[in-house]
């Protein structure tokens, strides 16, 4: 007789190390207790995400930055709530739970021989890192790969070793930019919203045979598409991940049902296309 | 199927015999004035259970999907966490359950029991619970002003999805097997073979039974077609919201409303429950994210969600099922009288309209 799976049972994870991304922001990297439940995970695809388990106080739904063609497995984590918090107090060592991987992911081998542009605002780049760095890895599979990155301030650069290595590296674009400069940080770089860097001299986007990859806050999002739209892209041809509150992350508890469709098994990844018909805010 | 008869007097046996089987089983009782309720037979009220009651508002979906339902127990102690899941298995009969909960059970079943992925903790439940259906042959008892199962097509006599129905010919009862742990039941010497008389006996109380429905045209094809097509006007979501205080009261009455929310309590020391409660999309906190970001603010957004995710066509086909089984719990318990038959009569009437002109 076949058993059902347990859809709601986490797995016990523990904490390798942790790094300071940006103010509030956290790195985790993490392995599960059971090598058999680290292999099965890590057949996640990129745009994937996980429930988070901290035992006593809650789970939360977290997308994965890292792409499946790396060895580490990690969350990165903003303080916004009290599960968050908990979490930002794990040390190494220090064990929690996770579940997963679900919902839909970007569906990267259909866009085998495409451009790839990639924008994201602050920590809307999470989501995304996960598909650079596996289009990068996949480098011939794709043609033109470009990175617009934004945030508001040069302190709040996301992976900023990763930024660094991409604006070096031949074959991609990477362009940043913030919207105010800071004290703190000497800025030399572009000021100004991510997309007026679509429209600087020496950057071209391709729209034809192009894929856009959008990801941030919500008024990010906004003025991105209506750029996006307005150098030709189409809407199909835009995707993004929605970010949804969440109980069961299997289309059960109901939390993330925007119009048509489950974020959490319909989505998270929609087309701009299926977005503007899901009927509710982003 | 197979059908028998049974006399009158004999119908409580058929709950002797379950509990001599060492079912749980669960019958509708009588409280005070309108006041009923379901709750496990003991041999203390065995003969206090009734046939023929107002429907209890609060529905015997929690047989399948407890209103709070414990999913794991877990032990943190130094450093080691251990998880260890609750699933129940509780062997359980449903005495006097109505067509319309039938539906709704049936719901829960393609609901959570179908797509992607599968409910053990339900699919544990569910297994060993046994449905015996009561037709709705009592005007003004069993049926009230705003039972409408004739619209959803679920009632006064389920046509499947129970174990056994029975339903009430006066000195006899007919007892009709829908699966094999029915024809089971069946098999006990209370059964007696019936006759045409008593076939023609059910085809005229069904049809007679007919004429006690106050509400039979709910026009749900139409609304159902408008929702579908995304012809529902804005303002008629709005008037809907307007009307709606957000008690959640709805939700936690109806019998085929599946939402959850999933949150943790300590039991003891170093140990904690995770739970998983009912929850409403009525509610203002439904979709609100940590951080406070609620992309569904305003209330006609989520009576609007309610009465889509119900009634669009897209999601009946989705789980083969409407999520609405005709009750009518939502219309009595509404403070602002958006209960499911009328908002499908306001939307019907506001779209219609609009088509005209």
């Amino acid at each position: 007789m076949s058993t059902t799976e347990n859809i709601y049972l986490p797995k016990t994870a523990i904490v390798d190390r942790v790094t300071d991304e940006i103010a509030e922001v956290k790195t985790f990297y993490w392995h599960f207790e059971n090598p058999e439940d680290q292999k099965a995970f890590k057949k996640f695809r990129p745009g994937q995400f996980a429930q988070v388990s901290l035992f006593g106080v809650g789970e939360f739904p977290a997308s994965l930055p890292p792409s499946p063609t790396e060895d580490e497995t990690f969350f990165t984590i903003r303080v916004v709530g009290s599960c968050t918090a908990a979490l930002h107090k794990l040390k190494p060592g220090d064990k929690f739970g996770v579940r997963g991987p679900y919902g839909n992911g970007f569906p990267m081998e259909e866009y085998y021989g495409k451009n790839l542009v990639f924008v994201a605002g602050g920590i809307g780049l999470i989501p995304l890192r996960s598909c650079i760095v596996y289009a990068l890895k996949h480098r011939d599979k794709y043609k033109q790969i470009q990175i617009f990155y934004g945030s508001k301030t040069p302190t709040e650069l996301m992976y900023v070793e990763n930024l660094r290595e991409w604006e070096k590296s031949a074959g991609i674009e990477c362009r940043l930019t913030v919207d105010r400069p800071c004290e703190t940080e000497v800025w030399t770089g572009n000021i100004g919203v991510v997309g007026s860097l679509f429209t600087k001299p020496g950057t071209e986007i391709p729209v034809d045979n192009t894929m856009a990859f959008v990801c941030g806050p919500p008024i990010m999002f906004r003025f991105v598409i209506k750029d996006l739209l307005k150098i030709g892209f189409q809407e199909q041809n835009i995707v993004s991940t929605l970010e949804r509150y969440m109980k069961c992350g299997v289309g059960k508890c109901g939390h993330c049902c925007i119009g048509m469709a489950y974020v959490c098994t319909d989505g998270p990844v929609f087309t701009y296309e299926q977005i503007k018909k899901l009927g509710e805010d982003i | 199927m197979k059908a028998r008869i049974l006399d009158r007097t004999d119908v409580l046996k058929i709950i002797d015999l379950l509990r001599s089987e060492g079912y749980e089983v669960i019958a509708p009782f009588s409280g005070r004035e309108r006041d009923t309720y379901f709750e496990a037979v003991t041999d203390a009220n065995r003969d206090q259970v009734e046939m023929h009651v107002p429907n209890p508002y609060y529905p015997p979906k929690r047989f399948a999907l407890p209103h709070i339902e414990r999913l794991m127990k877990v032990r943190q102690k130094n450093g080691e966490i251990t998880i260890e899941p609750t699933i129940e298995e509780p062997k359980r009969a449903l005495f006097g359950i109505r067509s319309c909960d039938v539906a709704g059970i049936n719901h829960l079943d393609r609901f959570y029991l179908g797509r992607d992925f599968k409910d053990v903790y339900y699919e544990k439940r569910r297994k060993n619970l046994l449905l015996i259906n009561m037709v709705c042959t009592e005007p003004g008892v069993d049926i009230n002003h705003e039972c409408f199962c004739m619209c959803t097509d679920t009632g006064p006599a389920a046509r499947e999805h129970f174990d056994l129905q029975l339903m009430d010919l006066g000195e006899e009862f007919m007892a009709v097997a829908g699966t094999p742990a029915g024809e089971r039941i069946l098999k006990a010497p209370i059964f007696k073979q019936g006759n045409e008389t008593h076939i023609e006996k059910r085809r005229s109380i069904l049809k007679d039974i007919r004429r006690h429905f106050k509400n039979t045209n709910s026009w749900f094809s139409a609304t159902v077609k408008y929702i579908s097509q995304g012809a529902v006007l804005e303002k008629t979501w709005e008037q809907i919201g307007n009307r709606c205080l957000e008690c959640g009261g709805c939700t936690y009455v109806c019998p085929a409303c599946t939402c959850f929310t999933v949150t943790d309590r300590e039991i003891g020391p170093n140990e904690i429950e995770r739970v998983r409660l009912w929850d409403a999309c009525a509610l203002a906190g439904f979709t609100r994210m940590a951080g406070g970001h609620n992309p569904r603010r305003a209330v006609h957004d989520r009576r609007n969600r309610r009465f889509f995710r119900k009634l669009a066509h897209y999601f009946i086909q989705r789980e083969l099922s409407m999520a609405c089984v005709g009750c009518g719990r939502c219309a009595t318990v509404c403070h602002g009288d958006v209960g499911m038959p009328h908002v499908v009569e306001m939307i019907r009437r506001a779209t219609t309209e609009i088509e005209k002109s």
